[in-house]
């Protein structure tokens, strides 16, 4: 101490006070940086030549978060092509994710008992709590899409090529961590979307020979998800996904420190790569000029995120999850459509009639080996697709990266693009707006009510103001008994509900089937508290059996519930 | 293709980078701004809290008309002889004016009218209290062996308090009658084997106390009550609106019958919950009973004047 000390007084006796602290501030400064001074900081961001020698290279060799990136770029690649900065942009929504997450993780308990009052809590008494869960909802959907840009992008201009095989392979191992975050994190918030999601997705496993009975029991923790099943998801979304993203994160960055940024493809000789000898001329140093193109595209895209989150963007909450009640038309994340659709490709598959015989020998060809079609095409599949995946760069034979070279890969690779893109629509619930394709509806009767009335979702019913609904029963009509002044919106609802009605009754929906001829219905308002309405749906028609029907489903609304 | 080139080949300029880095950052931290001052200066969490109070009220509805209506009522004012009001000021006591619930003072509860419905609603009414009901409140909650979530207890009882506001005082039933069970006392006869029978599969295999009352034996409150059944198809197959909704029945006992295997082919005005609905019966009884249960049940039925 006294020695330090001494030290400190000499050089204020020597220099003066000022100068001391400019030097030992400047000093600390230095030692933060890993070498450099504010000056050569301030001259970063503006973008000044850098002095000789260069003190810039220093934070990449002797610092610890510059070491995992390259001091130099190839000019080539320092423009919107080849990158388009993707990979930089699925690090940034990596780390988004964490922060937002750590914040909701703080009001999250991951219990039955607790997750979904937790969530309502998030949204009514915790300060910027909606906007975080609404920065990390989006910031995974966005996460999702710039991660398989990211690797279009890789496997267009073909950078997985010798000697990037492994960076490929650490690539797909984070698409899949990718996938797996976002889906884990689907069950956390415990309503009827995460719950039925979820439940058809592990029911997969459930498929798969020998073992899927344990693989579906070790995920759920029980037959059916539940407590365990939410503390196990829960964990695969904070720790277990994560971390191996972390460590796969360190090995794709650090193999791009080794191997340099692929050149566009035709800048090369075949078979050549020459992305780490870069003359003089062409280097362009990380410091200045890519930093600060990283900090305007994280300060962009973290703006763009923020501002939507704020605005437009609401997450999905439903309502408490409820084993009992699978609600209609229950979907999985988008992103997983081409799975649901792989597994209803028995009823997708662009066969006619005529052509209809090559599905059913297949089926039964797979039946003798003991294969339903649920466990060939999302047990088998999947894993398949996976595993060529990680395979592209060890099994492509094609040394060139030139496009001319690669019209193989390239028509292969949109073929597969097309045919995810085809499998994607098929797996829409509800089918494709227009032409119906995938489209697994039930009885008319039941569908009519289901489009104001959803079991979850938005409804057009519930968002009716309050004060217009007016107690009372009102039949069916093009131009029902309800003032247009007093209540416009109840109005159109009403008369929507029965253009529906009367449109279902004209036109077969894509299975053929039509409401009946005469049935005919009404719309009922009960108010049964003070701030409380009853709707009610009733649709009378005669069933196929020449038998009566009465269908009715109801919502119940309160004035406060704001769904509009 | 030259703007397709320019854009492939875009690099900002030192300039555009600090202009628009700058503007990210500025728009990040507005951002954040103006979501705090909405949050907690301009009040955005209650509202939230307000629409997520209504929805879990709404939620709370479906349960109630699910579990509960069956006894206390579609207005919670409770049925003659299966459960008491709780939609009443008696009950709930009343915001204006401030009116304490007698309920609470009269079995000593020293929390609140919520915390007392939620407990109720959770673990049922453990012993016979004072006020001799034909059955205990049963347990709802799982952990008390019953269908619901604790959610949905919480849920309900918010839609059950939510009375409160403008609570009831008329119609209400807050204890039962003597003999408890609605409408007039069926005039005993003695039942011979077969009406005994009869008695065992109404109350058994044919499930019908679920839904219908005959006092002193079942106390269901959704469909007609039973207790001078006999007497009323009596007058019902001469009148004029039951001949023409199709009805064919000309005697005491095919009237009883097409009821039973036929349920929606009159369709009686007075339900213990206001109009009877078609389709609200059991519709496959033929198929369930067997003919002899069903010969048993109707011998049974006739005996009720």
């Amino acid at each position: 101490m006294a020695i330090i000390g001494q030290k400190l007084v000499n050089q204020i006796r020597e220099t003066g006070l000022k100068a001391t602290v400019a030097q030992r501030t400047d000093d600390a400064f230095t030692r933060f940086t890993a070498g450099l001074t504010w000056d050569d900081v301030r001259g970063i961001l503006r973008g000044d030549p850098p002095a000789k020698p260069n003190p810039r290279v220093k934070p990449h060799t002797e610092g610890f978060w510059f070491h995992i990136r390259p001091t130099f770029y190839h000019e080539a690649v320092t423009t919107l092509y080849p990158t388009f900065r993707l990979g930089y942009l699925s690090a940034l929504f990596f780390l988004i994710e964490t922060i937002t997450g750590m914040f909701l993780m703080i009001f999250y308990t991951p219990s039955p008992e607790r997750a979904f009052a937790n969530m309502i809590d998030i949204l009514t008494n915790v300060p910027f709590g909606s906007f975080m869960r609404d920065l990390h909802r989006l910031g995974a959907e966005v996460m999702v899409v710039v991660v398989t840009l990211h690797m279009w992008r890789t496997f267009i201009t073909a950078s997985y090529k010798k000697p990037r095989q492994f960076t490929w392979f650490t690539g797909v191992v984070l698409l899949i961590v990718t996938m797996f975050l976002s889906f884990s994190g689907y069950l956390l918030p415990w309503d009827q979307l995460a719950f039925w999601a979820v439940t058809i997705g592990t029911s997969m496993a459930d498929a798969a020979p020998l073992v899927g009975r344990e693989v579906n029991l070790l995920l759920r923790g029980a037959p059916d998800i539940g407590a365990g099943g939410l503390l196990r998801f829960y964990l695969f979304h904070v720790l277990l996904f994560p971390a191996i993203g972390l460590v796969f994160l360190g090995v794709h960055y650090y193999k791009v420190v080794r191997w340099g940024l692929s050149l566009p493809p035709e800048m090369e000789a075949i078979g050549e790569d020459t992305a780490r000898k870069v003359d003089q001329t062409k280097r362009v140093m990380f410091m200045p000029d890519i930093l600060t193109n990283e900090i305007m595209y994280a300060a962009v895209a973290t703006a763009i995120l923020a501002v939507a989150s704020a605005t437009f963007y609401n997450a999905p909450l439903e309502t408490h999850s409820n084993p009992q009640v699978t609600p209609l038309h229950t979907v999985a994340p988008w992103y997983f459509y081409w799975l649901q659709g792989l597994i209803k490709i028995p009823h997708i598959l662009p066969l006619g009639e005529s052509l209809s015989f090559i599905n059913k020998p297949v089926d039964e060809v797979f039946a003798l080996v003991g294969l339903t079609p649920k466990m060939l095409w999302g047990i088998i599949v999947p894993p398949i697709i996976i595993v060529l995946l990680f395979a592209i760069p060890y099994i492509d034979p094609n040394p060139s990266r030139r496009y001319k070279d690669r019209k193989v890969a390239l028509s292969l690779a949109v073929i597969f693009e097309l045919l995810i893109l085809y499998l994607s629509l098929g797996g829409i619930a509800t089918g494709v707006p227009g032409t119906g394709f995938g489209y697994v509806g039930g009885n008319p009767v039941v569908e009519v009510a289901q489009e104001f009335i959803p079991d979850e979702g938005e409804s057009e019913v519930k968002a009716i103001p309050f004060d217009q609904l007016i107690v009372g029963k009102y039949p069916l009509a093009n131009d029902p008994a309800i003032d247009d002044h007093k209540a416009p919106k109840f109005r159109e609802i009403v008369r929507a509900i029965y253009a529906d009605m009367e449109h279902r009754k004209h036109v077969a929906d894509p299975l053929g089937k039509k409401m009946p001829e005469e049935a005919e219905g009404d719309v009922t308002v009960r108010l049964l508290q003070e701030d409380l309405k009853e709707f009610v749906i009733t649709i009378r028609y005669i069933d196929e059996n020449q038998a009566p029907q009465t269908f009715s489903k109801n919502a119940y609304i309160h004035k406060n519930s704001d769904y509009h | 293709m030259n703007l397709f080139y320019k854009i492939i080949t875009f690099k900002p300029s030192f300039g555009l980078r600090i202009v628009s880095g700058l503007v990210g950052i500025v728009l990040c931290l507005a951002t954040c701004g103006i979501v705090g001052l909405t949050d907690m200066v301009a009040a955005q969490l209650k509202t939230n809290d307000d629409a997520f109070e209504g929805r879990l009220i709404e939620a709370g509805a479906r349960v109630y008309f699910e579990q509960c209506a069956r006894c206390h009522g579609l207005q919670g004012k409770g049925n003659d002889g299966a459960a008491p009001a709780i939609s009443s000021v008696a009950f709930l006591g009343a915001k204006t004016p401030p009116t304490p619930s007698q309920r609470l003072k009269d079995i000593g509860w020293s929390g609140s009218i919520e915390s007392y419905i939620e407990a109720v609603t959770a673990s049922g009414i453990p012993i016979k209290s004072s006020q001799v009901w034909e059955q205990n409140h049963p347990p709802f909650a799982q952990r008390f062996g019953g269908p619901l979530r604790d959610d949905q207890i919480k849920n309900v009882t918010k839609f059950v308090a939510n009375w409160k506001q403008k609570p009831y005082t008329d119609g209400v039933i807050e204890a039962p009658k003597p003999g408890a069970g609605s409408g007039p006392q069926p005039t005993p006869i003695p039942l011979g084997p077969k009406e005994n029978a009869g008695l065992e599969v109404f109350k058994g295999a044919g499930g019908c106390t679920a839904c219908h009352a005959i006092r002193g034996i079942a106390t269901g409150a959704v469909g007609p009550t039973m207790n001078k059944i006999a007497a009323t198809a009596e007058k019902r197959v001469t009148q004029a609106d039951y001949k023409a909704a199709g009805g064919k029945a000309t005697d005491v006992a095919s009237y009883l019958r097409e009821s039973i295997v036929s349920p929606n082919t009159y369709i009686v005005p007075d339900c213990p919950q206001g109009a009877c609905a078609s389709g609200v019966m059991t519709q496959n009884l033929q198929q369930t009973l067997k003919p002899e249960e069903l010969e048993n049940l109707i011998a049974y039925l006739m005996t009720l004047r």
